[in-house]
C-alpha cells in the first residue's frame, strides 16, 4: 500500500505542455488506441486505390475511344479535345483528386465518431472530470478532427501523387503536374477534407447521440444531391435565375462548388461561395456544440 | 485562407509525430521535487497538516437538482471531513449519484454549492491531484486497453505516462493491463476506475457504488485499501447500498431518501438514533407467566408466531426468571441494533420509484 504513495512516476515531470496542447495529444491518442480509426484509414486507403482504378480506366477510354462505335466521329473529337494541353491538365487534376468528393466522408465520420464515442462508452465524465474546461476539451476534438481530416487528404493525395504520373506516362501524354490548375484543385480538397472532418465533429457535439449523429452526417451528405432537382423544380414554377444557383446552400453541393474548377453545375455560384457557406456551417455547427457541452449535464 | 490552413495542419502533424516519440519528454525529470500544482503534502506521511486537512473538507450546502419537475436532489446539505470514510447510502433512485456528479461539477445544481477544499469542483487547479473519482463502472472505450484508458487520463491531466503503470500494479490489474475493456470483468472495471482515480495521488476520493460486482477477496481489497487511504489524512466518500459492507467499513454516514438528507453522524449514532436500544427475541408457551415474573422495567412485545420481544431486561435476566418461574424456553436471542434496520426506518416509503 505504501507503493501508492511513494510514486517514482509523480516525482517527475508530466507534459509541460499547455493545457490544450496536453489535450490535443490526448485525443491523438485516443484515436490512436482504438480500432476505429484504423479501420477509417484502411477504408479510406483501399477506396482510394479503387477510385483511382476506374478514373485511370475512364480516362483511357476517353483518350482512346473504342472505334466502331455510332458516334465513332464525336468520341474522336473529344479523344482529340482531351488530348489538348487544357484536356491533359483537367484529366490530371481529376486524377489527383481521385475518390476525394466521396472520400471526404470518411472524414466526416470520423469526426462524428471523436466526439459521439465519449458518449457511447460514457467516457464523457471521465474525460471532463479530468478536464472541467469543456470548451477546451472541445477544441482540442475540432483541432484533431481537422489533422484527421488532412491526413485522408495527405494519404490520398500521395496515392494519387504515385499514380498519376505513371497513368500519364502509360497513356503517353505529359502535363505538369505543379500547374495551378492541378495545384489549386489540390489544396482546395485539402480545405474540403478539414472542413468536413470538423462538420462532422460540430454535428456530433450537437446531437451526441453516436448512431443518430452518423445518420444525420450521411443524410446531410447525401441530402444534398437532392438540392439541385429541388432547385430546379422550383425554377420551373418561378422562373428567377437565383434559384437555379440556390441549391449551393446544401453543405455538399458548396463543397462541390468550391473545388470544382469550372462552374460545378449551370449558373453555380463562384467557388469561393461555396468555400464560405461550408465554412459558415462549419464554424456555426462548432459554435453550436461548444455551447451546448458547456450548458448540459454530464450523465 | 490555404496557406493559414497548411500552415495549422502541419502544425498538428508535426505535434503528433513528437507525440509518437513519446517516451523521451519524461527523461528530463525535474530537480524541485514537488509534483506540478502538488501541495507539500508528505508523501507516505502518517501526518496530516491541520491546514491541509481543511482542503479536503467536502461540503454540500443546500445542493437542489429538478429533472422536468422531479426534485431528484432536494436542498441536500453535509460535510465530509478528512481521514475518514464517510458512506453515502440511500435507496436506489434517492440522488446519490446525482450528487456526486454535482460534487464533480459534471451535473449543474438547480440551486445550492458543492466545494472541495472551500472551492468549486471546476475551480480547482489540476483537479485531478486533488480529487479522484471512481464513477460508473463502465466508464472506458471497449476497444480500448485499461493501460491506454490510464495513459490518455495521464496525458490529458499533464502526469507522466508511466503513472498509469504504477496504478495498475497497486489496483492488482497489472496482468490484464494491455486487455481491451470490453473483456473485462465487473470487478475488473472497478478496479479500473479506481487505479483512475488514483492517478493523481488525491487527497480526496469519490466513489460512487465501487463495491458493486466484486467478489467477497475484491470487497475485502476495497475495504482495507479505503481504511489504509483514510488512515493517511485523505477524505474517503464512498456510495453505495451494501449496507453490511458500509458498517464494516465507514466512520461515518450520510443517508439519503427522497433526495433529502435523512440522517448524518457517526455510524454509531445514527443507528442508535434509530433503533431499539437492543432486544431480546424469546419464544416460549407461556409468555404471559414469563411476562409476569419479569420486574416492572421489562416491556414484552408480540412478535407473532408465538415469539415475544422483551426490552428492559436481558438475556441472562429473562433466563433466570424464567427458570424460578419454572417456564420452558425454546429460544433466546440477544438483537443488537444494526445499520439495516436504521437505514429501512429512515427510508421507509422513500425508496418508490419517482
Amino acid at each position: 500500500m505504501t507503493a501508492l504513495l511513494d510514486s517514482a512516476a509523480l516525482d517527475q515531470a508530466g507534459d509541460t505542455g499547455t493545457t490544450p496542447v496536453r489535450l490535443l495529444r490526448a485525443e491523438f491518442m485516443k484515436i490512436r488506441t482504438t480500432s476505429t480509426g484504423w479501420l477509417f484509414l484502411t477504408g479510406f486507403i483501399m477506396f482510394t486505390v479503387l477510385a483511382l482504378t476506374i478514373n485511370g480506366f475512364g480516362s483511357h477510354y476517353q483518350l482512346h475511344p473504342q472505334q466502331g462505335l455510332a458516334s465513332g466521329a464525336q468520341a474522336l473529337a473529344q479523344a482529340a479535345q482531351a488530348r489538348s494541353p487544357a484536356g491533359v491538365a483537367t484529366m490530371a487534376a481529376s486524377m489527383m483528386t481521385s475518390g476525394q468528393r466521396i472520400g471526404v466522408l470518411f472524414a466526416l465520420l470520423l469526426g462524428v465518431l471523436i466526439v459521439t464515442s465519449e458518449f457511447a462508452n460514457q467516457t464523457a465524465a471521465v474525460t471532463f472530470v479530468t478536464v472541467p474546461r469543456r470548451a477546451t476539451v472541445i477544441m482540442a476534438k475540432v483541432y484533431a478532427a481537422a489533422c484527421c481530416g488532412a491526413l485522408f487528404w495527405l494519404v490520398s493525395t500521395v496515392l494519387a501523387a504515385v499514380a498519376t504520373p505513371l497513368f500519364l506516362y502509360s497513356q503517353h501524354v505529359s502535363t505538369s503536374l505543379a500547374g495551378w490548375d492541378v495545384t489549386r484543385s489540390v489544396l482546395l480538397n485539402l480545405l474540403g477534407f478539414v472542413a468536413w472532418g470538423v462538420f462532422g465533429l460540430g454535428l456530433g457535439a450537437v446531437l451526441r447521440s453516436q448512431t443518430g449523429s452518423l445518420f444525420a452526417a450521411i443524410g446531410v451528405y447525401a441530402g444534398s444531391f437532392g438540392a439541385e432537382p429541388f432547385f430546379s423544380e422550383l425554377h420551373n414554377l418561378f422562373h428567377q435565375y437565383w434559384i437555379l444557383a440556390a441549391p449551393v446552400i446544401a453543405p455538399a453541393v458548396a463543397s462541390e462548388v468550391m473545388v470544382t474548377s469550372g462552374p460545378a453545375f449551370p449558373y453555380a455560384p463562384p467557388g469561393w461561395v461555396g468555400g464560405v457557406i461550408l465554412t459558415g456551417y462549419t464554424l456555426a455547427l462548432v459554435a453550436a456544440g461548444i455551447a451546448l457541452t458547456k450548458r448540459r449535464d454530464v450523465i | 485562407m490555404v496557406v493559414l490552413l497548411a500552415v495549422v495542419v502541419i502544425g498538428g502533424l508535426v505535434l503528433l509525430a513528437r507525440r509518437n516519440r513519446g517516451g523521451t519528454r519524461t527523461d528530463h525529470a525535474r530537480t524541485d521535487g514537488a509534483g506540478p500544482g502538488l501541495p507539500d503534502r508528505p508523501l507516505g506521511g502518517r501526518r496530516v497538516p491541520a491546514a491541509l486537512m481543511s482542503q479536503g473538507r467536502i461540503e454540500a450546502c443546500g445542493l437542489t437538482k429538478e429533472y422536468r419537475g422531479v426534485r431528484a436532489v432536494d436542498d441536500l446539505s453535509f460535510t465530509v471531513e478528512p481521514g475518514r470514510v464517510t458512506g453515502f447510502l440511500g435507496p436506489n433512485g434517492a440522488g446519490k449519484t446525482t450528487t456526486l456528479r454535482m460534487l464533480l461539477d459534471l451535473v449543474e445544481p438547480t440551486a445550492g454549492t458543492a466545494t472541495i477544499g472551500g472551492v468549486r469542483y471546476a475551480g480547482l487547479d489540476q483537479p485531478i491531484r486533488r480529487v479522484g473519482a471512481v464513477l460508473e463502472a463502465g466508464a472506458a472505450h471497449q476497444d480500448r486497453t485499461g493501460r491506454d484508458h490510464l495513459r490518455i487520463v495521464c496525458q490529458s491531466a499533464g502526469i507522466p505516462l508511466a503513472r498509469a503503470d504504477e496504478v495498475l500494479g497497486l489496483v492488482g490489474l497489472g496482468v490484464a493491463a494491455n486487455r481491451t475493456f470490453r473483456g473485462y470483468s465487473l470487478g475488473m472495471r472497478q478496479r479500473l476506475g479506481v487505479a483512475a482515480a488514483l492517478l493523481g495521488d488525491p487527497q480526496v476520493l469519490i466513489l460512487d457504488e465501487p463495491a458493486n460486482g466484486l467478489d467477497p477477496e475484491g470487497i475485502r481489497w476495497m475495504r482495507d485499501l479505503l481504511r489504509t487511504l483514510a488512515t493517511q489524512g485523505r477524505t474517503i466518500l464512498v456510495s453505495s447500498h451494501l449496507l453490511g459492507e458500509m458498517e464494516q467499513l465507514a466512520d461515518d454516514l450520510v443517508i439519503v431518501a427522497a433526495g433529502r438528507l435523512a440522517a448524518q453522524g457517526t455510524v454509531a449514532s445514527v443507528i442508535s438514533s434509530m433503533t431499539y436500544p437492543g432486544r431480546t427475541l424469546v419464544r416460549t408457551p407461556e409468555v404471559g407467566k414469563l411476562a409476569a415474573v419479569l420486574g416492572s422495567d421489562a416491556v414484552v412485545t408480540p412478535a407473532g408466531d408465538g415469539g415475544a420481544y422483551i426490552t428492559g431486561a436481558d438475556a441472562a435476566a429473562i433466563g433466570d426468571a424464567a427458570l424460578r418461574a419454572g417456564v420452558a424456553i425454546h429460544q433466546l436471542v440477544t438483537q443488537l441494533p444494526d445499520l439495516e434496520a436504521a437505514f429501512l426506518k429512515l427510508t421507509a416509503g422513500k425508496a418508490a420509484i419517482r
